[in-house]
């Protein structure tokens, strides 16, 4: 990293390379929404996130996976087979001037091909490697196979998606592999930060197994301290959980252990709309949360809300609640999602034509301001193969040697 | 050369409290940033007033849920309502790289204490604000919870089973990975942006945009084609099976996911090969995503017949992808979190020794570290005013008796 230019950003000067597959592209997402210089080395078969559902226009097509579109944006994308010589070569060539490498191979695999963290390294003391795997570089499941199930399975995520004997549900779009693409982003930067207090770069081993585990809100500290193993939240309590309106669902917190301030403004509401029996939720009882846990009174709860919620839309009853210091919010689906008022206001979704697709996308805009560093959405993912010419060009390779790539299928120019 | 700490000397004057601002602030603090919680008797952090508590017993020093937010840091007891309270914090501002809060807005610019007038106060200040929705816009002021902005997002709809009320994740989820990590980056983004220039910053933070920021494909499938995706319980839409299964146990399942016709050839031999899985209805990826329902049921008779963790290792060694749903209890005694060191044990005046997590990411040369349990309420009131601030005793015992601090 050179100093900043008078119209730069720490950015600015700032090459990574992501070695791409399932995970780590949200990682290096985060890095080119902000401006760094982002190279992305397919391999011949390709990303397989290129392969899923939704995709664009609903037309299977390896540019057309939503999910690829998203995580991809500003990137250059270059097709590389990196276990080949010459492949190896452009990759090391390309490490001398790398700030921050990201990759997600199984442990041992980068090493098995002589281009491990130390060969790295030596040739760039500089470098910041960080490895994303479902489990870590050691241990005794590092080699176990993986998807965004079992890691949301062994990270106890999904444990607490449900009640009692209840089967839990699997939480939509990775979230398994965005906490850990999150955790490695964070922790890159730290040794960035490091690497030029120091001129020393480093290792990162993050496991997506542990980056699951910190989503444990307090039931790890539960069992330690009092010995209970607790499911999720929500119809364990009157007042707390997902329950039936007009138009669809709303969730409403109306109560939190012994604090109640949120109880009553509700009962009063309901009364003051004449709902039958509500009255009878002003009783004392209900601010102590063990009366509220009966299932008699889950039941008296649900039976007199839902006559009042019935009457109302989500977002009818979403918009009054915050008025009353009561807290009933919409279960939005996407539809709503994306006709959110606030949403809009701040012009959080983006809007932008993608070349790769031929049309234009909307995406979920930044998810943080930072006053001296714009994000940016400059352009689409990158098509396969697309800027495969431009990077090998910039590395001192003629037209003949790019064509020599192509032909002994080492590499893909589009 | 390990034992370094790439944040020291990175101090934090953190007005941040309850779940996603106290996390934001335990990420810079594992790394060596000195940060110190303004807290107040007379408005606790509603999380120490939620359990679980130490040995079951409730008070505001045992509470499991606010200390594995807080390790690392220090905590003054200072009562910001008190109109001496303001001079006292531009003194800490002035000896201060970071300000950081989550209240709704309108809470810091009460107090003079809005990006502006702490700028003043310390020009290369960076300066983080996270209310839910937002600093601007018509829901600005909404209150709401982590879990309420599952529902919001629409993370909640799609989370359960298509014939039944959707259940969600069953936690405050926003609040304790996608918005305390993402705050975390950009903060880290600022903190080097102000190592090359000088420069502090805003850094403003809608924890529905953030949480947003990790669910992209509902949004974008409702945009480009018009369609509301529903939840599907554990189905996926590319490939089956790939569900969650009972086993041997009270309240055990198992995780399996298969991707491609290998995954399921190893899949069959495990399962012994019998006739049913062997048949037509399921030998390519389209027919057995055609007919899920029966799929599952026989895959599920198989897996009750055995125990989870058995089945896990069988299932690895042939190449399947599959997880026991891990419960709290399970976490603990998971020998691979052991073995890579992931829980901390610490000792704490009141609680004794208690559990901790350590960083998901673990940096080779200058790794995140747990050195102090969560303090105790104004733990470090006097050291904090005397060694940060330069105040004298006298100028402390004054400060007491006027109850500006506890």
């Amino acid at each position: 990293m050179q100093n900043k230019t008078a119209e730069g950003t720490v950015f600015s000067n700032m090459r990574i390379v992501e070695l791409a597959g399932e995970l780590g592209a949200y990682t290096g997402k985060l890095f080119a929404d902000l401006g760094a210089d982002l190279i992305r080395i397919e391999a011949m078969e390709g990303d397989p996130t290129r392969l899923e559902k939704p995709f664009f226009n609903e037309t299977p097509g390896i540019e057309n996976s939503l999910r690829y579109q998203y995580l991809n944006t500003n990137k250059k994308g270059i097709v590389l087979d990196i276990t080949s010589p010459e492949g190896k070569e452009v990759f090391l060539k390309l490490i001398k001037t790398t700030d921050l490498l990201i990759e997600s191979f199984p442990p041992g695999h980068l090493e098995s091909l002589g281009l491990g963290y130390e060969v790295l390294s030596a040739i760039n003391p500089k470098l910041v490697h960080t490895a994303i795997t479902p489990y870590g570089q050691f241990g005794p499941y590092k080699d176990y196979p993986f998807s965004d199930l079992t890691c949301l399975a062994m990270g106890g995520m999904l444990y607490l998606a449900g009640t009692e004997n209840e089967k839990p549900a699997q939480v939509p779009d990775k979230q398994s592999f965005f906490q850990a693409d999150l955790y490695a982003a964070y922790g890159s930067m730290v040794a960035l930060i490091n690497a030029d207090l120091t001129l020393e770069g480093q290792y990162i081993d993050v496991s997506i197994h542990e980056s699951v585990a910190t989503a444990q809100e307090n039931a790890i500290q539960t069992y330690d301290l009092e010995g209970r193993i607790r499911r999720g939240l929500g119809l364990i309590e009157a007042g707390n959980g997902t329950y039936k309106c007009q138009d669809g669902y709303v969730y409403i917190v109306a109560a939190m252990g012994s604090n109640a301030h949120l109880w009553y403004p509700l009962v009063d509401w309901m009364i003051e709309e004449k709902i039958p029996d509500a009255e009878v939720l002003r009783g004392e009882e209900w601010a102590i949360s063990d009366y509220r846990k009966r299932e008699e009174s889950m039941e008296t709860f649900k039976i007199i809300f839902e006559k009042f919620s019935a009457k109302y839309t989500k977002q009818d009853l979403y918009q009054e609640s915050q008025k009353r210091k009561v807290v009933i919010y919409p279960v939005n689906t996407a539809k709503d999602v994306l006709e959110n008022p606030q949403l809009n206001y701040r012009k959080y979704f983006k809007e932008r034509y993608s070349e790769s697709v031929n049309g234009t996308i909307t995406y979920p805009g930044c998810p943080y301001e930072l006053e001296k560093i714009p994000w940016e959405l400059k352009c689409g993912a990158p098509a396969f193969g697309q800027h495969t010419a431009e990077v090998l060009r910039n590395l001192g390779y003629s037209t003949d040697d790019m064509k020599s790539f192509v032909k002994r299928g080492i590499s893909y120019a589009k | 050369m390990p034992n370094k700490r790439p944040l020291e000397g990175v101090r934090v004057c953190d007005f941040s409290w309850v779940g996603a601002g106290p996390s934001t602030t335990r990420l810079l603090s594992e790394y060596g940033a000195d940060v110190i919680r303004l807290e107040s008797k007379s408005r606790l952090d509603l999380l120490r007033l939620i359990g679980p508590y130490k040995d079951g017993i409730a008070g505001i020093e045992r509470s499991g849920y606010f200390s594995n937010r807080n390790p690392n840091k220090r905590s003054i007891d200072i009562n910001m309502k008190n109109p001496q309270a303001r001079d006292l914090v531009v003194k800490l501002i002035k000896e201060s790289d970071i300000v950081i809060n989550n209240f709704t807005m309108g809470v810091m610019e009460k107090w003079n204490l809005g990006y502006e007038e702490v700028n003043e106060i310390k020009p290369d200040i960076i300066y983080v604000t996270m209310p839910t929705q937002g600093s601007t816009g018509p829901h600005k002021n909404y209150m709401g919870f982590g879990i309420t902005m599952n529902a919001l997002v629409g993370i909640h709809y799609l989370t359960g089973y298509p014939d039944k009320v959707p259940f969600g994740m069953g936690t405050n989820y926003p609040d304790h990975v996608p918005n305390p990590v993402h705050t975390a980056f950009a903060i880290a983004v600022a903190l080097l942006h102000r190592r090359k220039t000088g420069q502090g910053q805003l850094i403003d933070v809608s924890q529905t945009e953030a949480a947003l920021a990790v669910l992209p494909t509902s949004v974008m499938n409702y945009a480009a084609n018009g369609k509301v995706l529903e939840r599907r319980g554990n189905r996926d839409l590319n490939v089956a099976p790939h569900g969650v299964y009972a086993t041997k146990g009270d309240r055990r399942w198992i995780a399996i996911a298969v991707f491609n016709q290998s995954e399921w050839a190893a899949l069959l031999n495990v399962m012994g090969n019998s006739e049913w899985s062997n048949s037509e209805k399921f030998s390519s990826a389209a027919s057995r995503l055609e007919n899920q329902d029966e799929l599952d049921e026989m895959i599920e008779t198989w897996t009750n017949q055995h125990e989870a963790y058995q089945l896990m290792d069988r299932l690895a060694q042939a190449g399947v992808r599959a997880g026991v749903l891990q419960n709290s209890k399970d976490l603990l005694e998971d020998p691979q979190l052991n073995e890579r060191g992931f829980w901390a044990y610490l000792n704490h005046q009141e609680m004794r020794r208690h559990v901790y997590n350590v960083s998901p990411a673990h940096l080779s040369k200058t790794p995140a570290q747990l050195y102090s349990p969560a303090p105790l309420l104004g733990e470090h009131t006097d050291r904090v005013l005397k060694e940060v601030l330069g105040l004298s005793e006298a100028e402390i015992v004054k400060l007491r008796e006027e109850k500006v601090i506890g």
